[in-house]
């Protein structure tokens, strides 16, 4: 088979999955509305407090009254995208009770493809409250066209990261729950201990000790930098740290994801239903 | 065994209980061959150790020990290269219910890599009595729909080798009919498991009896039929003198039971030697109708479990 037969036959197979995908979650639409109402409430007490900060202080770290509402609502856009890792999965626990999952699980086709379609589907359903708070970030705190589309990619990496955690616990959910419960509860930790919604420089010295060690931590700030830096060149000389950490992730943790699938597939296979 | 297209050697599952120590053998050292072409069905009681069959053999599955080989290739080694030859199809159905019949099959036709299903679906689906439903979602289809659509999938994805758990199970009769006749018509290899013995009598050319996750027979219909018939049941029409035929046949020792029916009884003699014993006495009486009762493939399996 050449090459180009191969490509066009993985990419039909990426778009039916995220085809199917999206026609499947758009048959509940509140249901979907609600998803993305919810990431609102999270960021209402940040906005409170940071507001109220601002009232007393001029500045708090990087974070100033005039672009400090970028954070809580690039926060938003980053929570939008965590449920890339949570639809994982739902999705596959679904498929195993409808058993749809053991027609699509034997048919021949990488799990490349099974990853890049959910990512797709799931990047789609949530493109219009993302790019309503973009927009809204962009009236808040104007960049230039350059820089948002260098976020937006920035955005789509992390996108491609929480897939590659997502295909992780999608597996453990279908082939061993007890370690998706304990893999679940962890990553909240990770999650709580990335500085999503509150500066780092609010949290105790300990606990920055600790956050430090998080590479969520330095993907979700990097973004939040290169807005309010609004110079590509620049933030890539202050925090070459940060970029080397999300370009490796997402390039390794896809990769990983898949291995990790087909490993604990093959050792475990479909467990109860 | 080189013609068998599908081969199990020393097939064997064994599932830990949770919370002990105990352990159950699903599948104990399985070995069986199928042809090309054959219908292959296997039979046993609940928790015999079919569907576990099926999914190592569809490859869902991990054995604990053994392996099998579809089209030559190891299902543990070559796992891509089997699965390209195989489809499956279970009771459930395997369908999406939230989206329409034709967007069913077009997801698996994308994924199963099949080329021009759309000329495919549209010259088929009159076949399956699904144009009018084609566009509809699947939540809406009845029972016999569904199978009837899976069935359609089944059809167009193409593949040499077809699993199937229980087609037809909680279908009505007319449809039970479409999906037997459906499958005959299939013209591959299938492997079938089903509660449905009037299914697997019309269908299947060898059957195989699983029991506590060993083969306890395997052969063709005849052959399971010949070995097993050890008894000749044999219905018998009579226009009057009922009573006193049935009492003279009371007193032969080959006759082992009677069992009265309208205008005659159905009874069973020891072996088929005493054939010519009964038909001496019958010859005196005003008989109607005397025919011996085929055995069953649910006879058998009453016989066997």
């Amino acid at each position: 088979m050449n090459f180009s037969k191969a490509a066009k036959d993985n990419l039909s197979q990426i778009l039916a999955i995220t085809e199917k995908n999206f026609r499947l979650r758009l048959r509940v639409r509140i249901s979907l509305f609600f998803s993305f109402v919810s990431p609102i409430i999270m960021i209402i007490m940040p906005l409170i407090i940071m507001g109220k900060f601002f009232e007393y202080n001029d500045n708090f770290g990087p974070w100033t009254e005039a672009n400090f509402l970028i954070f809580p609502f690039l926060a938003y856009n980053i929570a939008l995208l965590k449920s890339i890792i949570k639809v994982f999965p739902t999705n596959l626990r679904q498929e195993k009770y409808w058993q749809t999952l053991q027609c699509l699980i034997i048919a021949p086709f990488n799990r490349f493809n099974l990853l890049f379609g959910m990512f797709l589907s799931q990047v789609l359903i949530v493109s219009i409250p993302f790019f309503i708070f973009i927009i809204i970030c962009y009236f808040i705190y104007p960049i230039s066209f350059f820089t948002l589309f260098f976020v937006l990619f920035l955005f789509l990496l992390i996108a491609l990261i929480f897939s590659g955690i997502g295909i992780i616990m999608g597996i453990f959910a279908i082939s061993h729950e007890e370690m998706w419960a304990i893999l679940s509860f962890l990553l909240t930790l990770v999650f709580w201990a990335s500085c999503l919604t509150y500066p780092f420089d609010i949290y105790p010295d300990f606990l920055q000790f600790l956050i430090r060690l998080n590479p969520f931590y330095y993907m979700f700030d990097v973004v939040r930098l290169t807005w309010i830096e609004n110079n590509i060149l620049l933030t890539l000389q202050l925090y070459p740290f940060n970029f080397a950490i999300i370009f490796s992730c997402a390039i390794i943790l896809p990769i990983l994801g898949v291995i990790v699938f087909n490993y604990i597939y093959k050792k475990y296979g479909i467990v109860g239903y | 065994m080189a013609d068998n297209i599908i081969e199990t050697f020393d097939l064997t599952k064994i599932y830990k209980l949770k919370g002990s120590k105990r352990t159950i053998l699903a599948l104990n050292k399985v070995n069986l061959g199928i042809k090309k072409g054959e219908i292959f069905g296997l039979l046993g009681p609940n928790g015999a150790g079919k569907t576990t069959m099926i999914s190592i053999l569809s490859t869902l599955l991990h054995p604990t020990s053994g392996y099998a080989t579809i089209d030559g290739f190891n299902i543990l080694k070559k796992n891509r290269q089997a699965k390209s030859r195989i489809s499956l199809m279970l009771e459930s159905s395997m369908l999406y219910y939230r989206i329409t019949g034709y967007q069913n099959l077009k997801f698996f036709c994308k994924i199963y890599k099949v080329p021009n299903f759309q000329e495919k679906i549209r010259t088929m689906v009159n076949d399956f009595d699904l144009s009018k439903w084609l566009n509809q979602y699947v939540e809406n289809y009845s029972s016999g729909m569904k199978m009837k659509l899976a069935l359609f999938r089944t059809f167009l994805l193409d593949r040499d080798i077809v699993f199937m758990d229980e087609p037809t199970l909680g279908l009505d009769v007319k449809s039970v009919n479409f999906v037997a006749n459906k499958i005959k018509a299939m013209n591959k290899t299938i492997f079938l498991t089903s509660h449905d013995m009037n299914v697997v009598e019309k269908l299947c050319d060898r059957i195989a009896f699983i029991d506590e996750g060993k083969i306890v027979k395997v052969g063709t219909k005849e052959d399971l039929k010949r070995l097993e018939q050890t008894e000749v049941k044999i219905k018998i029409l009579i226009k009057n003198s009922f009573n006193k035929l049935k009492s003279e046949l009371n007193q032969q020792n080959y006759v082992l039971n009677i069992v009265d029916m309208k205008d005659g009884f159905e009874i069973s003699l020891k072996e088929r030697a005493y054939y010519n014993d009964l038909l001496k006495i019958l010859i005196n009486y005003d008989i109607l109708m005397v025919k011996e009762q085929e055995l069953t493939i649910e006879d058998l399996f009453l016989k066997m479990f």
